[in-house]
């Protein structure tokens, strides 16, 4: 009976749209930081939610994105979001001509040789993804579309909410 | 009978595309020149349209062109 | 996605060699499918351009065009086009220069014109002005997939185009490769001045003969069908586009095309010559109503390190007998972040259609088809041009563009008989091409 109710309660809770992923939890791939007052690597933001967002210069969605990357960690900063933006410029002079017209509050790391990129086996431009307060990687999304805004605000909110 | 085996060889050509190619191409990151305006298969389209007019009128042969595809492979 | 455009050199009954055919809106039709090039969301792209096409001594016509685009979020996309376009000048009526002067009859069976001695023979009656108009809506159809769908209408005096299109594109391989596949349907219709002309009827020239007009226009008429006519198009097209590497992407592309229907042009002639070579009577050219084509297309673009560089290669066969090879090539160098040059050039060789005849022979079987329409000759064009442009420090840019067209007919194995030989039958046709366009 016991074994059954437990059952039950798996069946229910897989199948609750709240939950994000119960399969395929893997660490997310560590990689090395070299900007002031953020940490050495990636996974010393263990306890933070961090979402991560690959970009470049000539990717028109991105000018879309940042924005609302700016207003998501400016909301939810403190409660343990940390979201850090990784430019995939091989030309860094064009990567600040996009900064200088699209202002980012979000840190910004530089990757021109596609290695953290490669890492995370990015299917297209741009790319997100959601890293849990243990490190784990749980969800990535291929592209960037304001009318999905408020899914992914909603899917920030179910992993700061997790208990650590 | 050419123009059937013309024909087959370029259906296939393209179904060969899909599945041999897919050694082909560059990673998401890499397509900052294709990303470019110039480099879009319609950048030009206006002109294009206009040229396409003139040679209707003037030869017997039109189309060809499409433009999906390519870019910066974005959303 | 580009379907092939239905038979432009008929569609226009009125007018003869004009740039103005309805057909290509059809041919435009998927154009502005599927587009590459991002725009910024909810902001109108605007672009106008205004191009002056003239011949020596020939055709000469205005176009102007306006088309604009918006991204309503999330690149779903409306784009709009409107052409207007004018046309004056002369062109090739089909029949033969003559050692001396002939008389023709206007195509209406109002009025008259005289082509001189040693003259190929031209219609300078029409001038014609044209409006087009195309919407085109695009939108991505869940993971990988865009969609896109249009409408284009092209009306002018005698002749009306509507044609719809609809196309689908799938990316695979990491968007390293996109297969499309389109489909356009248009319907034409048309109704010329003085009505379509019977098949190989005799021109009938009033040159005393008539006892008053009503005789006249009474034997006129009789070389008249009633009505109007139509004819639909069927246009299919098949494409890849693969991305080779960060500098070069290539598109392979298979077009079919069907039409059904009117084809003949109704203002064209052909000359029956005697043994000497003189025109003894002027017929009306017929022309199949069905033609089948087919479309094997190439395109390679390189991304240089300041600039582009262009070149495609069609390859075009049909049931009329018509194959050609067409070579476009454009070469752009970055002249500085802001301005650029683009030199063009184009090559074109056609094979003469199986029905084609200069003129026809007095005293032989008439052949089930005839026409005379240079166009469907033998020949070789190039086309040779330079572009430039810039941009403002607003971001709108401005492009000048002025191209040279020599399109070269060619004797498709016919002899010459008599007078014809010491005249030329298949004069070169020049013409200048000179565009300015405004993105804003």
């Amino acid at each position: 009976m016991r074994q059954f109710h437990l059952c039950m309660l798996f069946i229910l809770f897989s199948f609750s749209p709240l939950s994000l992923g119960f399969a395929q939890q893997l660490p997310a791939p560590d990689f090395a930081i070299s900007v002031d007052q953020l940490p050495d690597k990636l996974s010393d933001f263990k306890g933070k939610v961090v979402y991560l967002d690959f970009w470049a210069s000539w990717c028109k969605p991105c000018r879309k994105s940042f924005p609302w990357m700016n207003k998501m960690q400016q909301k939810y900063g403190p409660q343990g979001l940390q979201i850090i933006a990784v430019n995939l410029d091989s030309d860094l002079a064009l990567a600040k001509v996009f900064l200088d017209k699209v202002p980012a509050d979000i840190p910004i790391i530089y990757d021109p040789q596609g290695n953290i990129a490669s890492g995370y086996k990015l299917i297209g431009m741009p790319s997100s993804y959601l890293i849990d307060r243990a490190g784990l990687l749980r969800k990535s999304h291929k592209g960037f579309f304001t009318k999905k805004e408020s899914l992914y605000e909603q899917e920030i909110l179910i992993l700061l909410n997790e208990k650590g | 009978m050419m123009r059937n085996k013309l024909i087959k060889i370029t259906l296939a050509l393209i179904c060969v595309q899909l599945v041999g190619c897919a050694n082909l191409g560059v990673q998401p990151w890499e397509r900052d020149l294709l990303a470019k305006d110039e480099m879009a298969l319609d950048s030009e389209g206006n002109d294009l349209g206009l040229d396409d007019h003139i040679y209707f009128s003037k030869e017997a042969t039109s189309g060809g062109r499409a433009f999906a595809g390519g870019g910066c492979g974005c959303n | 996605m580009q379907l092939t455009s239905k038979n432009p050199l008929t569609s226009k009954m009125k007018k003869t060699a004009n740039i103005n055919t309805a057909l290509a809106a059809a041919t435009c039709a998927l154009l502005g499918t599927v587009p590459v090039a991002q725009a910024d969301e909810g902001v109108w792209e605007m672009d106008a351009a205004l191009l002056y096409y003239g011949e020596t001594d020939r055709v000469t016509a205005v176009e102007g065009v306006f088309s604009a685009s918006k991204d309503f979020g999330d690149e779903h996309v409306f784009s709009g086009k409107i052409i207007l376009d004018s046309l004056t000048g002369a062109s090739a009526s089909g029949a033969v220069a003559q050692p001396n002067a002939q008389t023709y009859t206007r195509p209406s069976g109002r009025g008259q014109y005289v082509v001189a001695a040693g003259e190929t023979p031209l219609d300078d009656t029409f001038h014609d002005t044209r409006v087009q108009l195309e919407a085109q809506w695009t939108q991505p159809l869940g993971d990988d997939m865009r969609g896109s769908t249009g409408v284009h209408l092209s009306k002018e005096y005698d002749y009306l185009s509507i044609a719809v299109n609809g196309s689908l594109a799938k990316d695979f391989n990491q968007k390293n490769t996109t297969v499309s596949a389109g489909l356009s349907l248009a319907f034409d219709t048309i109704d010329p001045e003085g009505g379509r002309p019977v098949a190989f009827s005799e021109m009938v020239i009033d040159q005393g003969q008539f006892a008053n007009e009503e005789a006249y226009q009474a034997v006129f008429d009789a070389t008249r069908q009633e009505g109007t006519d139509d004819k639909s198009t069927v246009d299919l097209m098949i494409g890849v586009t693969q991305i080779i590497n960060r500098r070069m992407l290539m598109q392979f592309n298979y077009g079919f095309s069907m039409s059904d229907g009117y084809h003949t042009d109704p203002f064209k002639v052909l000359s029956v010559v005697n043994d000497q070579g003189l025109t003894q009577a002027l017929v009306h050219e017929d022309r199949p109503t069905e033609r089948t084509r087919h479309n094997f297309y190439w395109q390679t673009k390189y991304a240089l390190d300041s600039g582009v560089a262009d070149i495609s290669y069609r390859y075009a066969t049909d049931d009329w007998d018509i194959n050609s090879h067409t070579i476009d090539s454009r070469l752009r160098f970055n002249l500085s972040d802001n301005t650029y040059i683009q030199p063009h050039f184009r090559y074109y060789q056609q094979s003469a259609a199986e029905f084609y005849q200069p003129f026809l022979l007095e005293g032989t079987a008439l052949p089930t088809f005839a026409s005379a329409d240079y166009r469907l000759g033998e020949m070789t064009a190039y086309t040779i041009g330079l572009k430039y442009g810039m941009k403002m420090p607003s971001g709108n840019e401005w492009a000048f563009r002025l191209e040279y067209y020599q399109q070269d007919p060619k004797n498709a194995g016919f002899d010459e008989p008599g007078a014809l030989q010491q005249l030329d039958l298949y004069p070169s046709l020049k013409a200048v091409i000179a565009q300015v366009s405004y993105s804003f």
